[in-house]
Parts: structure tokens; C-alpha cells; sequence
């Protein structure tokens, strides 16, 4: 193998050093309009009137949509459950839903013209604790909801769970009361996830414009091309086909562009003005726009004096916000997972995705997993220092080996999780027990060390297709609609689809989605792309290949298997003067020089879970990943500097290893920030820290003083050169591995809420001063 | 308002009319139609939008147009000359270090700007210097590693 497994330079580096990759926001149609929206100021109200005279009077406005321009349109919308209006219809649900816009000549215009518009409100009760709103009696933010079309995820959730209960997964296995009662020791505590920015440097925009009266073309950096386009169908009653979905350069999107959010109204100001229209989101709607789930988690462990560990029952509860969006979906890729990837024999795993009156959350790489690792992972450090245990041997103990059976009932494949433990630990330095012993220094500076491991599902069951055209001169062009976001799946795909016709890397070209064109694709997101998509491109190309080798073999008259591909055609293994080049090869399959070979496959997996046992297959395949970190912990300031950090991922097979070292460096950034200072804060539902001027994003200031990615290279049987997916898996491990490292630096004070803010730090170390540690 | 100004943009001479409100960011993108530089938080932190004015980094979303008069402006189109690329453009590919490369224009012209100010920039001045240029996917080592390569080149 060449192009797989080696840092093939990245295809669209030149456009991106260069400033001529064109991003969305780049776009100018001819007759361009711009838009600007009101939002709702109210968490929650009845909307009583719009009126929008003086703001349609305005010069330079075109045109002007509230609710009443919805008439003959499927007003509501949904990945999973079809709850969101394009525009609010009898009510507002949070601070910033989309009330009215307008399409301008100029943007300062369509700002003007938003000013006029004339609003009546009559608030309503709000309520925006997760756990709050799960409760009887709370507000009731849906009064009725609509399941979607998409029958995939409408047949494996369980939705209308009642009041503001979205939906409810739940897998167990064995038995809670035996479980417990087996237990030497049990431990139950709380923990908290806030709400964080997925914090996209793009932010959400559409360029929508209406060929004809059934034909909508938009133009957003959506990492769903596919799923957009079914949703606008839906909306506007046209074909799919009716909907043309193009992806230009994506500038970030982290699960953030994953779901229709602008782009709706966008092309409803569009069909109204009769012109194209664009509309760039200001950094403030962003903030009101997606934003990863809060999360609040009970978990309760039984486990034996050597360590084992018997008995785990787990409550997690996900704040939607207004919109469900993909919750439901992501909640139950929470569920399975909730007791951490350990062999545990009676548990029960439930979660719920629950409205509340906050803005729109949404999937954020590692959906719903970073909140359960957070807890389960703070656990193992507080079962090992009460048991005097390693933290590294208590979890080799309890961790799921290849073969094990899950509590989804499925046989675990691909299981190299015990190695990326090991390595991470070793990456950091790890020196076994006495990491958690008194850390007794001079002056007011603490160091520890922290670990953390855990498992995720990518979404099952699922498809993605993918054509292969092979042109008269040998150059290769891959249609996909995966979208290249940044983590590299241009390149990835490049390099599958050279290495199965054993041609150069440079010589195929991987399109942008564009539904007109691109095939399906289930969307870019669950790190599934490598695996799917790849599997698709490989197959293919490799149905490319079969046909050269087939014409070779009857002008060559030789068998097929005597024959190799490569560069220059096809030539007879062992004697090169043997060989025909690819228009040659043409010329035997068609009678002619000129002309194309395609290669075509729809790669699907099957699976699922039955929602009313949780049994069944969830991952097409499962990925791994453990972090090691090593901090010092200020104890007069709180403040925290990470020394040094490990990540170690098992990939299966790294087809692009620097790629993959910059997935996984990506993603310990985020949840570095996640960790120590991003969090999104709401008084009364009204966002307090909605700008980048308050909210933080890390910076290079904040990259630690030493970062290792490690990889671990399992092989998946299923995958494409045995690969799996890297996107997502760091992000989970990397939030408890620092609180450990943080807690072992003070001598066991365990911080549950996230982010570790110094006056949380301070706070819990004067606690424990006073004598009333957390500790349980 | 209008002001009708003089800048020199890429190397140009341009007479620019400019409402009082525009800032540079706006003129670079929606009337000279330079659409390498970027509008990332329009408050001036995430440094997307950094373009060199008289060879210093400025976030272009919050300097007033009419205040780029007699000035001389850089943005990332500037940069490759007659097909090939600045030295810190072919650095960064080289040490691949961007991923969605959204940010990247910013950030090449903030390198740009620290080279012009401090040839030989170490790590932490380095870390200081580029703070306000926000790689959300995370691409810093690669960055310290592509200015690592410049400054060690004899010059």
C-alpha cells in the first residue's frame, strides 16, 4: 500500500493558504439581497401581533416574511421531530426564535427595516433547568408534535414520552437489586455539563435563490447536503429533486451544521423578493442558534472490595432547549454507553431529552457521550483512591475486551481500548498508585496527574453512496456527498480510491456535495465518513478496476488475475511491455478512445436497537479512545496549567495519520476549553456571555506545553483497509481526564460541575478545609 | 456619508468612496471584492479577518474605512506571486496547518506581521503574538511548527 497509511498532503490546501477557497459568504448572485431577522426577546410568550407596514414601506426592502407567509407550506420542520416553525407561529419559545425577516437591498437597510417591525408579546411561564422542565407540572413548551418523515430514527426512539420529555432510551442488563445487593460498596453522585458554543469561526449562512417556482438552489455550508434538502422539500411540497443542496468550503462546522437552522427562512425571503438572497448569521445569532446539550447525570455504582464492579445505574438528562433538532438520536447514543466501556452486569442506562426555554442545542462532536464519560470517568478516580487501587489497574480490570457482548446484546469488534489506555498512560508518564497519593509541595503549586477512557457508537443503521468516474486521460473523479468540514475527508477519500486502482493520489479529485450531482449520504457527522463513505468509494473504484482489468484481459488474452493495475493501465504481472493505457482500454470496451468507465456503490449497514429493550446492533462499528494529562493547580489563585497531555485513539487503520493527529488535536482544544472556561450562561433564558468578547474560545496561549496524539491500529474487519472513524473519539476522555489530574493534584477534591473555573477550585478546597468535602 | 479616500490596497493605488459607518473589512469584501479575508466574530477577537495595514496586523472588522487614507493595505491576495506562494503561505501547507482553513487568511497575515516585527519570534512570543487569531479546529502546533521552519531558514 502507498497512498493509504501515509500524510498525503492535504487536496485543498492551496485554495486554503491561498484565500481563493470560496466559502459560502464568498457567493454574489446577480440581484443579491440581504437578510436580517427579529428574534424573539422572550424565553417564552404568546405571540399576539406582528406588523410589518413600516418595515415593508422601508426603500431598498424587498421583501418582508412573518407567519403569515407561510400558508400552503409544511410550516414545521425536524431531523427527528418536526417541532421547529420556520417562522414562530402561535408562540415564541426562547430567547432569539426567528419572528420576522426581511430581504434588503443593502444589509444596513434589512437591519433598519427589523427596527420597525411592530411586535406584541404576552410572556408566558418559562422554565430552564433540565431537570425542572423533565417534572410534572413544569411549563409545557410543545403542545403537540409531529414525528418526522425520516423513519429510521422515528422507528428506534421513543418519543412523546409526555409533558416536556422529548424522548426516553433505556438498555439494561441483569438485575438492579441483586446487582446492589452483591455490591461491597456503593457510591452515588451528581454531575453537571454546561451548555458550550461548538464555536465555528464561520458562522451559519445561506445564499438561497428560486430558478423557477419549483425549483429552490441553496447554497450553506451544511454538513448534511441531503438531509437539508429532504427538510426544504418538505417544507416547500416540491420533489426532492426540486431542492438543490450545494456545499461550498466549510469554514468549521464540529456537528454545528448539521441540521437545517437559517437555511428555511432564508429561502422563504427568497421565493417571496423573487430574487437571490443571503444571509450571514451575526456572532450573536450564533450563540442563539446551536449549542451543545447541557446535561445533568445521576449515577449510581456498586462494586466489590477488589474493584469489580457489579451493579451501575444511570439517569442523564439532556437540555434540548426549544428544538429537538437530532436530540432524541443523540440522547440514545448517550444511553448505551452511560456506564463507561466496562464489563458491568446489571445496569440500567436511561436518558432523557427534555425541552427547556433555552435556545436550540444541537449535536456537538461527541453528541451525548462527553456528559456520561464525565461522570462515569470521575467515579473510577473515586472508587480507585477509596479502594487504594492504580486508576489505571481499576479500569484494565473492569475495561470490555474483544468478543465481549455489550449491553445492547451486540458482540464487540475492533476493541483496541485497553491499548490506548495503556499508551496514553505511558505517554504522560503514569507511575501507578502513588499518582493518587498526598501531593504535599511547596508554595501554592499542586501537580497530578488524570486519566479517562471511553467508547462511542458512530449512527446505525445508516447509508452512504458514492460514484467513481474514471475519464479517457486516466484522471479520477469521486462524487460524495460528504462533506469536507476540515477534518481532511477529501484527502481520505482521494487516497482510498488511488490506492484500489493504484494510481497517484493527484490524479483523483473528490467533489463537494451538491445534491444535483453527489449521491447520498446519511450526512457528514458521528464520525461515520471514513468508514461509510470510504467503504463506499472503495467499492466503487473497485468496480472502476474490474472493468480495466476485464478489457485487459480480452485484448491481453490473459486471465484477469494475471493482471495489474497501475498508472500507466494495465499491464500483465511480470512483463510490463504486456500493458495497454486506459484510452486503450477504452477503445476495447467501447470501440473508441474517449469516453468514461463509472464505478458505483451504495454502501449500507444494518442494525439498529429496539427501543422498548435497547437490544440489538448500535454501532456499525465502535470506537475508542483514552487521554492522559498531567496539571498544576494553583490552590491560592485556582488557576490551572496543563503540563503535558496524551490522547491515544483506536482508528483501526490510519489512512491519513497526520490527518488523524490533527482530528485528535482539534478535538482536546475543544474540550480543553470545555474543560476549564467555556460555558455558556443564561439568567432567565437571556444569554449573558453571547459574543466572542465574552465567551472564550482557546487560543494558542491555551494549547498545553506538551500534546501527544497516540494511535492504536485494531483493524476493523468491516472497514475500509480496516479503518474506523477518529473525528469525535478524543473529545469525551479529555474533560474528566483534567478534572482527575485536578483532583489528584489536591489530594481527592472532586469539582462535579464543569467548567473547572478557579472559584470553583478555590471554592471546593475552602469546602474541604471546613471539613465538608464532597467526598463521598 | 460618504468620505472619498486614497489607500494603497495590494500594491494598488485605489480611490475609494466609503460610507462613514464601513469598515475596511467591509470595502475589502463587498466592494473590492477580496473575499480571502474573513468575517469570523465582527468584535475583533477571533483575528479571521486580519489584514497588514502599513505592515502591522489589524482586525479589518473594526477599523473604520476612512481611516485606511494614505495607508497601505495587505490582504491575503497579495500574497503569491506570479503562481507561487509567499514563503509563510507555502510553510503552512507544508506543515498541513489548517483544517477547514477558514481562519487561515488571518492567520498568515498575522504571521506575516510578526515576522516583519521580530525575525526570530520564540515560542512563548510567538503564543503571545497569535493569541487573538482563533483556530477553532485546533491547528496551533502546526502553526508553531511552519514559523519554526521560517526563522530557522537563514535569512
Amino acid at each position: 500500500m502507498s497512498a493509504v497509511g501515509s500524510d498525503v498532503p492535504r487536496v485543498d490546501g492551496n485554495a486554503k493558504v491561498s484565500g481563493s477557497a470560496q466559502y459560502t459568504a464568498d457567493i454574489e448572485l446577480p440581484g443579491m439581497l440581504h437578510a436580517r431577522a427579529l428574534r424573539s426577546p422572550h424565553p417564552h410568550a404568546k405571540l399576539v401581533s406582528v406588523d410589518v407596514s413600516k418595515a415593508a414601506a422601508l426603500p431598498g426592502v424587498i421583501a418582508v416574511v412573518t407567519r403569515d407567509d407561510l400558508e400552503g407550506l409544511n410550516p414545521y420542520y425536524g431531523a427527528v421531530v418536526e417541532d421547529q416553525p420556520v417562522l414562530a407561529i402561535e408562540r415564541v419559545r426562547c430567547v432569539g426564535d426567528i419572528v420576522a425577516a426581511v430581504a434588503a437591498e443593502e444589509r444596513e437597510i434589512a437591519e433598519e427595516a427589523v427596527e420597525l417591525i411592530e411586535v406584541e408579546y404576552e410572556p408566558l411561564p418559562a422554565v430552564f433547568d433540565v431537570v425542572e422542565a423533565a417534572a410534572p407540572g413544569a411549563p409545557i413548551i410543545h403542545e403537540e408534535r409531529f414525528e418526522t418523515q425520516a423513519a429510521v430514527f422515528r422507528e428506534q426512539l421513543n418519543l412523546n414520552a409526555g409533558g416536556n420529555v422529548c424522548s426516553v432510551f433505556r438498555a439494561a442488563d441483569g438485575d438492579m437489586d441483586a446487582g446492589f445487593a452483591d455490591a461491597d460498596e456503593i457510591f452515588e453522585n451528581t454531575y453537571r455539563m454546561p451548555p458550550v458554543q461548538h464555536g465555528h469561526i464561520e458562522p451559519h449562512v445561506a445564499t438561497a435563490v428560486w430558478e423557477s417556482p419549483n425549483r429552490l438552489v441553496v447554497h450553506t455550508p451544511c454538513q448534511n447536503a441531503v438531509g437539508l434538502q429532504e427538510q426544504l422539500a418538505r417544507i416547500f411540497d416540491l420533489p426532492e429533486s426540486g431542492v438543490r443542496v450545494v456545499v461550498p468550503f466549510v469554514g468549521g462546522g464540529y456537528g454545528g451544521k448539521t441540521h437545517a437552522r437559517l437555511e428555511p427562512v432564508t429561502a422563504l425571503l427568497a421565493r417571496k423578493a423573487g430574487r437571490p438572497v443571503q444571509w450571514v448569521l451575526t456572532r450573536e445569532e450564533v450563540f442563539l442558534t446551536g449549542r451543545r446539550y447541557g446535561g445533568f447525570v445521576r449515577m449510581k455504582t456498586g462494586f466489590k472490595r477488589d474493584g469489580t464492579l457489579v451493579a451501575r445505574e444511570v439517569e442523564v438528562f439532556y437540555d434540548l432547549g426549544a428544538y429537538a433538532l437530532s436530540g432524541p438520536a443523540n440522547a440514545k447514543t448517550g444511553s448505551y454507553v452511560a456506564s463507561g466501556p466496562y464489563r458491568v452486569p446489571n445496569r440500567r442506562l436511561t436518558t432523557y431529552a427534555v425541552y427547556t426555554n433555552l435556545p436550540p442545542a444541537g449535536p456537538y462532536r461527541g453528541v451525548g457521550v462527553p456528559h456520561v464519560a464525565w461522570a462515569y470517568e470521575s467515579e473510577m478516580d473515586r472508587i480507585a483512591r477509596h479502594l487504594g487501587m492504580d486508576p489505571l489497574e481499576l479500569r484494565l480490570k473492569n475495561l470490555l475486551q474483544e468478543g465481549d457482548i455489550f449491553v445492547t446484546g451486540e458482540s464487540l469488534v475492533s476493541v483496541g481500548i485497553s491499548d490506548c489506555l495503556r499508551q496514553a498512560a505511558t505517554g504522560i508518564g503514569w507511575r501507578g498508585r502513588e499518582e493518587q497519593a498526598d501531593n504535599a509541595s511547596e508554595g501554592s503549586l499542586r501537580r497530578g496527574k488524570g486519566l479517562a477512557v471511553i467508547m462511542k457508537s458512530t449512527t446505525t443503521p445508516t447509508a452512504s453512496a458514492a460514484s467513481v468516474r474514471l475519464n479517457s486521460d486516466g484522471s479520477v473523479m469521486l462524487l460524495t456527498s460528504s462533506t469536507e468540514i476540515g477534518q481532511g475527508v477529501r484527502t481520505c477519500l482521494a487516497q482510498i480510491v488511488a490506492e484500489r486502482l493504484g494510481f497517484p493520489v493527484e490524479r483523483v479529485t473528490v467533489s463537494a456535495p451538491d445534491t444535483d450531482v453527489t449521491p447520498y449520504d446519511k450526512s457528514t457527522s458521528s464520525s461515520r465518513t471514513t468508514f461509510h463513505m470510504g467503504n463506499a468509494a472503495l467499492r466503487a473504484a473497485e468496480e472502476v478496476r474490474e472493468q480495466l482489468l476485464e478489457a485487459g484481459a480480452q485484448a491481453l488474452e490473459v486471465d484477469k488475475a494475471d493482471l495489474e493495475l497501475g498508472a500507466g493501465g494495465v499491464s500483465v504481472r511480470g512483463v510490463p511491455d504486456r500493458s495497454l493505457t486506459i484510452p486503450q482500454l477504452l477503445r476495447v470496451k467501447y470501440g473508441d478512445s474517449v469516453g468514461s468507465i463509472f464505478g458505483s456503490c451504495n454502501f449500507q449497514v444494518k442494525g439498529g436497537l429496539d427501543p422498548k429493550t435497547g437490544k440489538g446492533k448500535a454501532a456499525a462499528f465502535w470506537f475508542f479512545s483514552a487521554c492522559a494529562a498531567e496539571v498544576e493547580v494553583d490552590v491560592e489563585t485556582g488557576k490551572v496549567r496543563v503540563l503535558d497531555i496524551a490522547t491515544s485513539v483506536d482508528v483501526g487503520k490510519a489512512i491519513n495519520p497526520l490527518q488523524c493527529w490533527l482530528q485528535n488535536e482539534g478535538s482536546m482544544l475543544e474540550a480543553l476549553g470545555a474543560a476549564f472556561f467555556e460555558e455558556m450562561v443564561f439568567e432567565q433564558g437571556q444569554p449573558v456571555n453571547g459574543t466572542l468578547l465574552e465567551y472564550m474560545l482557546p487560543s494558542m496561549e491555551d494549547h498545553p506545553e506538551r500534546f501527544q496524539s497516540l494511535l492504536v491500529e485494531t483493524p476493523h474487519p468491516d472497514g475500509p483497509f480496516g479503518a474506523k472513524g477518529a473525528g469525535e473519539a478524543v473529545i469525551p476522555a479529555v474533560a474528566p481526564a483534567i478534572g482527575n489530574a485536578v483532583a489528584n493534584a489536591l489530594g481527592g477534591v472532586n469539582i462535579t460541575e464543569l467548567p473547572l473555573r478557579p472559584d470553583r477550585i478555590v471554592a471546593a478546597l475552602a469546602e474541604r478545609e471546613a471539613g465538608v468535602s464532597g467526598e463521598k | 456619508m460618504r468620505h472619498l479616500i486614497t489607500a494603497t490596497v495590494n500594491g494598488r493605488e485605489r480611490e475609494l468612496s466609503v460610507k462613514s459607518s464601513q469598515t475596511l473589512l467591509d470595502v475589502l469584501r463587498d466592494d473590492l471584492r477580496l473575499k480571502g479575508t474573513h468575517e469570523g466574530c465582527s468584535v475583533g477577537v477571533c483575528g479571521s479577518c486580519t489584514v497588514l495595514v502599513d505592515g502591522k496586523p489589524v482586525s479589518s472588522c473594526l477599523m473604520l474605512a476612512s481611516n485606511a487614507e494614505g495607508r497601505d493595505v495587505l490582504t491575503i491576495e497579495s500574497l503569491a506571486r506570479d503562481g507561487n506562494l509567499d514563503p509563510v503561505q507555502q510553510a503552512f501547507l507544508d506543515r498541513q496547518a489548517f483544517q477547514c482553513g477558514f481562519c487561515t487568511p488571518g492567520m498568515i497575515m498575522a504571521v506575516k506581521g510578526l515576522l516583519n516585527e521580530n525575525p526570530k519570534p520564540d515560542e512563548a512570543e510567538v503564543r503571545d503574538y497569535l493569541s487573538g487569531n482563533i483556530c477553532r479546529c485546533g491547528t496551533y502546533v502546526e502553526v508553531m511548527a511552519a514559523i519554526e521552519d521560517l526563522t530557522a531558514k537563514p535569512q
